[in-house]
């Protein structure tokens, strides 16, 4: 049983505000996808000047809708990347990599030698993750042993260590992942993906393909290990449910750029960008039939994203500055960053 | 008395998978029985996990699959005796499909404008391809958009939600009674979610077309539903006036529906975090 009383209470330290350090820092980061067919250019701004950090043992949180960029950030973020998508401008730099170098300037046997033991991702498609014609002890060996050493009984022992430790049957270790349910093969992945105790763990839409009732469980299992090992997690979902269940801090991406940045309850319970705010307000609850307006328009085309402010032309809001400059993530209140003209003080 | 415009009465559907031990009986839907009434257009909301039935059930109002026990019946006639060209085509002028993903309804490689006007001249009134354009136009501005807007364009030049309103509007050019729709939310983005969702208000209201939603999510069950059916394994476990029920559910699965929501909530909260530690819910791994 997963009860309070089990957790570790060292989040209180990041709760209260005390400095933690820094294990990612993105600063200034330009993806572009770029490509060139038969002498025409095109270019994607997919990520366009995305700055901000991820301190250690917390889980932060990234929301934006389909085609805002999350996914690209995610690539550019793990040095996932394969042309046409580049990095243009801007650094990425965890706190693990020897010399702090940015990661992208690492050599791929650095990259390697970090590669889930410091740094590692679960996904949202586990039969993808897992190999459907081996048991799940061969997916662990496959993936883990490499990087864990040790052979035949006492990696077995650490894997069955693991999953005491993440509250999971050992018996699944035998079975195949199509006898597993959704919720199982997830929870598989999500042991798979900490067994080496990773120091950073990227979550891209983990619970989307799962069922409501399962949904929740798995979350509260992924924030269990978070606590217990004390790393920072990157949790990125469209799903503002999700983000209020978990996350401790959370960032909401527009068309490429961030656009508000705090503390989880501070975005519900005062968001100031206008889209937030949308977001927010339009989202329906249990008890409460109160007509809630769509936003008019459409995300951006990113290959010819609108001037000055991405938002403008579906913001309530828009004056004529924000048609001509872009507004930067200012720091609006303690820990809340907003990147919007008319919040920030000056005028729209 | 008029008969109901869909009337299901002990609907059941059993699948059958033939393995090296003999046939084995898969009941996905059973025993539904349920009426929308013709002359008050309402939202009629199924709601379930991924197992419960519920899109098997929304396949057999569409007629794409037979009930193996019960009776589906479309203004008195049963849906099963639609057979040939003819019945069919009535059939499909009075009940429209949306389905999840836009981008798997419509073909990539046609443009969008085929498809409205192929429906205005197939179930609609149009006669000739000028009509069919003005009424693939009343429709489309019904639902925001309008014809120069999307004529000659391929699905993926739209938006997820621009491409769920054309599936729509490509619905009501049948001047339809009733538009089964499943989960026609879940693929489109937050942004764009309430404004379809209010958009299927409209047309209760407006055009009185009634409306059967299959969800997972219950928040925006609650929002837009008059009556709800709440299915588990292809069983109904309760039904009832949307908002009465899901104040206050009383069978257990469906109050574990309704904990599973997780609650976007910190109104008064400002920056103690500490409601996270509420793992109550949490069952035994």
């Amino acid at each position: 049983m997963m009860t309070a009383a089990a957790l570790p209470s060292d989040k209180k330290c990041v709760a209260s505000g005390q400095p933690a350090t820094a294990v990612l820092q993105v600063k200034g980061l330009k993806a572009y996808y770029r490509t060139r067919h038969f002498g025409v250019e095109r270019e994607v701004r997919a990520v366009d000047g995305v700055t901000f950090e991820v301190r250690s043992n917390e889980i932060y949180g990234l929301a934006g809708e389909s085609s805002s960029g999350k996914s690209t950030l995610i690539k550019a973020i793990a040095a996932a990347m394969r042309p046409p998508l580049e990095i243009v401008g801007g650094t990425v730099a965890f706190a693990f990599v020897p010399g702090g170098k940015d990661l992208h300037q690492a050599t791929s046997a650095e990259v390697a030698a970090i590669r889930w033991r410091k740094l590692s991702y679960i996904m949202q498609g586990s039969m993808s993750v897992l190999n459907p014609v081996r048991r799940v002890r061969r997916s662990f060996e496959d993936f883990a042993a490499p990087h864990l050493g040790g052979t035949g009984a006492s990696f077995e022992a650490r894997v069955r260590e693991h999953f005491a430790l993440v509250r999971l049957d050992p018996n699944v270790l035998d079975a195949y992942p199509h006898e597993l349910s959704g919720g199982m093969r997830q929870r598989v992945t999500i042991a798979l993906a900490t067994i080496c105790r990773p120091d950073f763990v990227i979550a891209d839409e983990p619970t989307t393909a799962l069922d409501v009732v399962v949904q929740k469980d798995v979350l509260g299992m992924i924030r269990n290990i978070q606590r217990e090992m004390g790393s920072s997690l990157l949790l990125v979902t469209h799903d503002l449910g999700v983000h209020a269940y978990v996350t401790d801090r959370l960032a909401i991406m527009y068309a490429g750029r961030l656009v508000e940045e705090a503390r989880t309850p501070q975005v519900f319970a005062s968001p100031q960008h206008p889209y937030t705010r949308h977001l927010i307000a339009s989202l329906p609850r249990i008890g409460d039939a109160a007509p809630r307006a769509g936003l008019a328009g459409a995300p951006p085309n990113l290959a010819s994203p609108p001037s000055g402010c991405r938002f403008h032309p579906r913001c309530p809001l828009a004056g004529d500055r924000c048609r001509r400059e872009t507004p930067s993530m200012t720091v609006f209140a303690p820990d809340h960053r907003v990147a919007c003209f008319a919040v920030s003080g000056g005028t729209a | 008395m008029m008969a109901p415009l869909l009337g299901l009465s002990h609907v059941s559907k059993i699948f059958g998978a033939t393995g090296p031990l003999g046939r084995r009986r898969v009941p996905a839907v059973s025993d539904v029985s349920f009426a929308l009434q013709a002359e008050a257009p309402e939202i009629f909301t199924i709601v379930g996990q991924s197992g419960s039935g519920k899109t098997t059930l929304a396949r057999m109002i569409l007629g794409m699959e037979a009930p193996s026990e019960g009776s589906i019946r479309l203004a008195g006639n049963d849906i099963g005796h639609a057979r040939g060209a003819r019945a069919r085509r009535l059939f499909m002028a009075t009940v429209q499909p949306i389905f999840q993903n836009p981008f798997e309804a419509f073909n990539p490689l046609r443009q969008l404008d085929y498809y409205l006007f192929l429906t205005a001249r197939r179930f609609g009134q149009a006669r000739d391809q000028r009509q069919a354009q003005t009424s693939a136009d009343v429709a489309l501005r019904q639902v925001g958009l309008s014809l120069p807007e999307v004529a000659g364009r391929y699905p993926h030049e739209l938006s997820g939600g621009q491409l769920q309103r054309a599936a729509i509007a490509r619905a009501l050019l049948a001047k339809p009674k009733l538009i089964v729709a499943d989960e026609p939310v879940s693929m489109v983005d937050a942004s764009l979610r309430m404004s379809i969702v209010n958009l299927f208000k409209t047309l209760r209201d407006e055009l009185g077309i009634s409306l059967i939603y299959i969800t997972h999510d219950l928040a925006t069950a609650y929002y837009i539903s008059d009556r709800i059916l709440i299915m588990h394994e292809g069983v109904v476990v309760e039904s009832g006036d949307a908002r009465t029920v899901l104040a206050d559910p009383q069978h257990p699965y469906s109050r574990q529906l309704k904990d599973a929501v997780l609650v976007p909530d910190f109104a008064g909260t400002s920056v103690v975090h500490d409601t996270m530690e509420m793992s109550g819910t949490q069952r035994p791994l």
